[in-house]
């Protein structure tokens, strides 16, 4: 190769990685993502060996102290009316936020997603893009969600997310008119910090502000899956019981 | 009972299980007022999901001896705790804390466990 033949080269190159630049959104170029590496749990959340978390486990997205209207409350009130022989296979969204199960937040340039024991995966798309159209999306379990990074800061915008409480039985009952936006920081290196604000015109009568911190997980290095290959849940007179071994 | 009446008498048991925490089912099949002990030997340790299970058999002093069906959380809730599959094999005796089932049957929430020698396995540090 000769020199002028090197130099065309290497200008040939420069300009390729100028338009690259140019042409890639600045949401997915290669940037310094916080790493948010690890398995954790909603703080005060982990569960003892009953499976449950301790006593006043700071379950906040149940909907306690939601401002719930005239609505809502009918909801809230119909919804706890049924609980006591309903199953899940997940937590779904937006309690997986709030509950015992572990998660992991796997950050790439183009999306993060949000995953815990039980399958419930959220895709949280960074690239840019925008909501689908109405008229091309329908509410499911775990919403439509598009994120933005604002330095450290993950926002989270989610809106098509189907009532919640038909998929986890202690859901809020918001209508699948709800719209989350979540800001995820991590304040300490063993400490995630979100806010989730939620707007629902049918069921709140004002914004629903609820503050979560997720903490290591401190006995998982990895997220496990399994499923319910035993379970003995079993109604009996409209109430669960433990079903006997199976031998 | 209303599930309101039933958080209360958590609460005043001491056991305060939170109401529909779990990802699977409600825990208004506990009897979360009653604490009960017993001491027994274990015939199976099922590391399962959506729970593990104990089978305690259990011989009261007057009495058949009665296997009891203890319910646990997850195994992968137990493997955050420190337990593994092997934490507990049959023939080991145990003391635990139930809350026992409504309906009367021998089973219940295993809230505590303790090994012959005192050992604690509840608590998250078995």
């Amino acid at each position: 190769m000769s020199i002028r033949q090197a130099i065309a080269a290497r200008t040939a190159l420069r300009v390729a990685a100028i338009v690259l630049l140019c042409t890639t959104p600045l949401a997915i170029r290669a940037q310094s993502l916080p790493d948010w590496n690890g398995i954790w749990i909603g703080e005060g959340l982990a569960a003892e060996i009953s499976g449950f978390p301790g006593r006043n486990a700071p379950y906040k997205l149940l909907g306690n102290d939601a401002p719930w209207n005239e609505q809502g409350q009918a909801r809230v009130q119909a919804s706890r009316a049924v609980q006591s022989d309903k199953k899940a296979n997940g937590w779904g969204f937006p309690l997986m936020m709030n509950s015992a199960a572990p998660l992991q937040f796997l950050i790439t340039p183009r999306e993060t997603l949000i995953i815990n024991i039980y399958r419930d995966v959220r895709h949280v798309y960074t690239d840019g893009r925008k909501h689908p159209a109405e008229e091309d999306r329908w509410p499911t379990t775990w919403g439509d969600s598009v994120g933005r990074w604002e330095g450290e800061t993950l926002v989270i915008d989610t809106v098509s997310v189907r009532k919640p409480d038909r998929y986890f039985f202690s859901n809020p009952p918001l209508s699948e008119q709800a719209h989350y936006v979540e800001r995820l920081r991590m304040t300490g290196k063993d400490r995630i910090e979100s806010v989730i604000t939620i707007e629902d015109p049918l069921t709140l009568s004002k914004p629903w502000v609820v503050n979560l911190v997720y903490e290591r997980a401190k006995g998982l290095d990895r997220l496990i899956h399994d499923d319910y290959d035993n379970d003995r849940s079993e109604v009996e007179n409209g109430v669960f019981t433990i079903a006997p071994p199976k031998e | 009972m209303t599930a309101p009446r039933l958080l209360l008498s958590l609460v005043a048991s001491g056991l305060a299980l939170p109401l529909a925490t779990h990802a699977h089912h409600s825990p208004a099949m506990f009897d979360g007022s009653k604490q009960l002990t017993l001491t027994g030997t274990v015939r199976e340790f099922q590391w399962t999901n959506p729970h593990s299970y104990i089978q305690l058999v259990v011989k009261p002093e007057n009495g058949p001896a009665q296997e009891w069906s203890l319910e646990m959380g997850a195994n992968v809730y137990l493997y955050n705790l420190g337990w593994r599959p092997s934490t507990v094999k049959a023939g080991d005796k145990l003391t635990v804390t139930v809350a026992p089932l409504r309906s009367g049957k021998p089973g219940g929430l295993l809230v505590e466990a303790q090994t012959a020698d005192g050992k604690s396995l509840g608590g998250g540090k078995p």
